[in-house]
């Protein structure tokens, strides 16, 4: 997290920093801080002392006429920096305790007002998310998902409409897709929908994936109309794709499972500490088995969520840590989401996650031009589509890394650790460990392959 | 009737009938449609929906049972619903 402290160096220091013809330098003034990172591109700024015009009155209160007096022994100094967000509380507290010249730590909050919101139109199209991951790189790799089989657990897919839209033809594996009970439709034969999105949004980076078409959401048990299902139509699912990635040869498993969907309010919950609740305990079943799955060798990814508190969707209930149960597990990759300008939409979650504290893990692209899956003009929106486009990266790299070379719990360091970091002190709640970065993902699956040799 | 989720620790290999009948439970009492699920199979843990009625009954009487979990709408995280931009 970015932070402003401020200080009170020596008086010919702040005379220093007050003087425009001398060049002073956040490390003259505010050196060795511990645990702070000094943005040495931010210049020193003296800010003078509020002073009561009236002698004798209040000297701490700011309700009252008062002058400012930049006289060297009396004013003060603010300089830049960024503080690990896990150690943010601490670090504040703690600064002006132990070095007598930190004042105070203040936030120093983003102030662009620019953020992409749910109502905006689009920001670019597919075909630069397709540029972004380098899916030409990609291909020349024979990383194109041929064979993978990529799993979209969503509202359903309608093939013949992404085909269309894509331009070339797609694979879904009726045999491995799966629907709940009472569900009909065939696979890849369902309303155009968020799941065609996810769909056409995976294979982006992943054209020749093989899709398994998973409509948990259009579960009715709840005797609804709406798109939505219940969490142990989710169970049964994953039930199922640990059958699949089971079936498969053990030197060749690969299985990638995106998810974007999640519980958006704690109505129907249990209360976090009870035993039954879903959002914070990690024994729930759901939990247990998304647990199970990815120990047997899947990839699974989950959308972050778009509660960001920018600007987020008028549904989320929670009243903090709105990446909650799964969305939050340590074995999953929790996707937030960028735009194509490479700047964080406003409504994707922020963390920390309730499961564990690291989310969300990775950001990927979203609110482009892609499937039109809504109407022509409708972008691909949410961290819905950003978690598809991660996926489908991940299915790319599966084509030629099944989990026996590379495992699950592996792949997900490598993408951490390549990815595009937007802070200077690593991790961060907003974008995670950066963006995801298909080039730096290919340059390290060379040299891995190099060591192997 | 409305149902809930449990699970129960079963012998390996068990099926909803066997289930039904270990746990005591009527045949209206169990999500049929819904089945056994395993949820963890190293270690013999299965989910199933019964009433709630039936879930109280079954975790006070059967320690390999546990439950009633959350079972929570779920929804695709798609088309923001604006609360608009912060003033």
């Amino acid at each position: 997290m970015r932070v402003l402290i401020q200080v009170r160096p020596s008086p010919d220091l702040v005379a220093a920093v007050a003087d425009p013809t001398v060049a002073v330098t956040a490390s003259d003034v505010a050196d060795g801080l511990p645990g702070v990172v000094l943005d040495h591109a931010f210049a020193p700024v003296a800010v003078p002392r509020p002073v009561p015009a009236t002698p004798g009155a209040d000297p701490l209160s700011l309700n009252q006429p008062l002058t400012f007096s930049m006289r060297p022994d009396e004013a003060s100094v603010v300089v830049c920096g960024e503080i690990a967000d896990d150690e943010i509380s601490t670090r504040v507290s703690l600064l002006p305790m132990t070095r007598r010249e930190v004042v105070a730590v203040y936030a120093d909050p983003v102030i662009e007002s620019c953020l992409t919101c749910g109502d905006d139109p689009a920001v670019g199209d597919w075909h630069d998310v397709e540029r972004l991951l380098h899916v030409a790189e990609l291909a020349d790799e024979g990383l194109d998902g041929g064979g993978v089989a990529l799993a979209v657990v969503d509202t359903g897919i309608n093939a013949a409409h992404a085909e269309r839209v894509l331009g070339h033809e797609i694979t879904v594996d009726e045999d491995r897709s799966w629907s709940p009970h009472g569900v009909s439709g065939k696979p890849g034969e369902h309303p155009i929908d968020h799941g065609t999105m996810c769909a056409f949004d995976a294979l982006i980076a992943a054209p020749k994936a093989s899709l398994l078409d998973i409509p948990v959401l259009l579960s009715r048990r709840r005797g609804g109309s709406t798109l939505d299902g219940l969490l142990s139509d989710a169970i049964a699912a994953y039930a199922h794709l640990r059958d699949v990635l089971e079936a498969q040869p053990a030197r060749s498993r690969a299985l990638v499972v995106s998810n974007s969907w999640g519980s958006f309010s704690p109505r129907w919950d249990f209360p976090p500490g009870s035993p039954g609740n879903y959002s914070d305990n990690p024994a729930h079943p759901f939990n247990l088995i998304v647990g199970s799955l990815a120990e047997a060798g899947a990839d699974i990814l989950f959308a972050a969520g778009n509660c960001g508190r920018d600007c987020r969707d008028s549904r989320c209930a929670f009243p903090d840590r709105p990446i909650v149960g799964a969305n939050s597990h340590p074995k999953v990759l929790s996707i937030g989401g960028i735009d194509t300008n490479g700047e964080r939409v406003g409504y994707s979650s922020q963390g920390p996650g309730r499961l564990t504290e690291r989310k969300p893990d990775l950001c990927a692209y979203t609110h482009f031009a892609g499937s039109q899956a809504f109407g022509d003009t409708e972008p691909d929106s949410g961290t819905s589509a950003a978690c598809p486009v991660a996926a489908g990266l991940v299915a790319a790299v599966r084509t030629r890394w099944p989990s026996a070379k590379l495992s699950a719990s592996q792949l997900r360091t490598l993408l951490r650790r390549t990815a595009d970091d937007r802070s200077d002190v690593g991790y961060d709640h907003d974008y995670g460990y950066g963006v995801v970065d298909a080039a730096g993902v290919i340059a390290a699956l060379r040299r891995r392959a190099a060591r192997a040799a | 009737m409305r149902k809930v989720l449990i699970t129960v620790r079963l012998p390996h290999g068990a099926n909803l009938e066997s289930a039904r009948r270990h746990l005591d439970l009527a045949e209206d009492e169990v999500d049929t449609g819904y089945g056994l699920i395993p949820v963890d199979p190293v270690n013999d843990l299965y989910a199933m929906r019964v009433t709630e009625a039936a879930s109280l009954r079954v975790a006070g009487s059967h320690p390999e049972a546990s439950g009633p979990y959350a079972d929570p709408p779920i929804a695709p995280m798609d088309r923001i619903e604006p609360y608009g931009r912060p003033e």
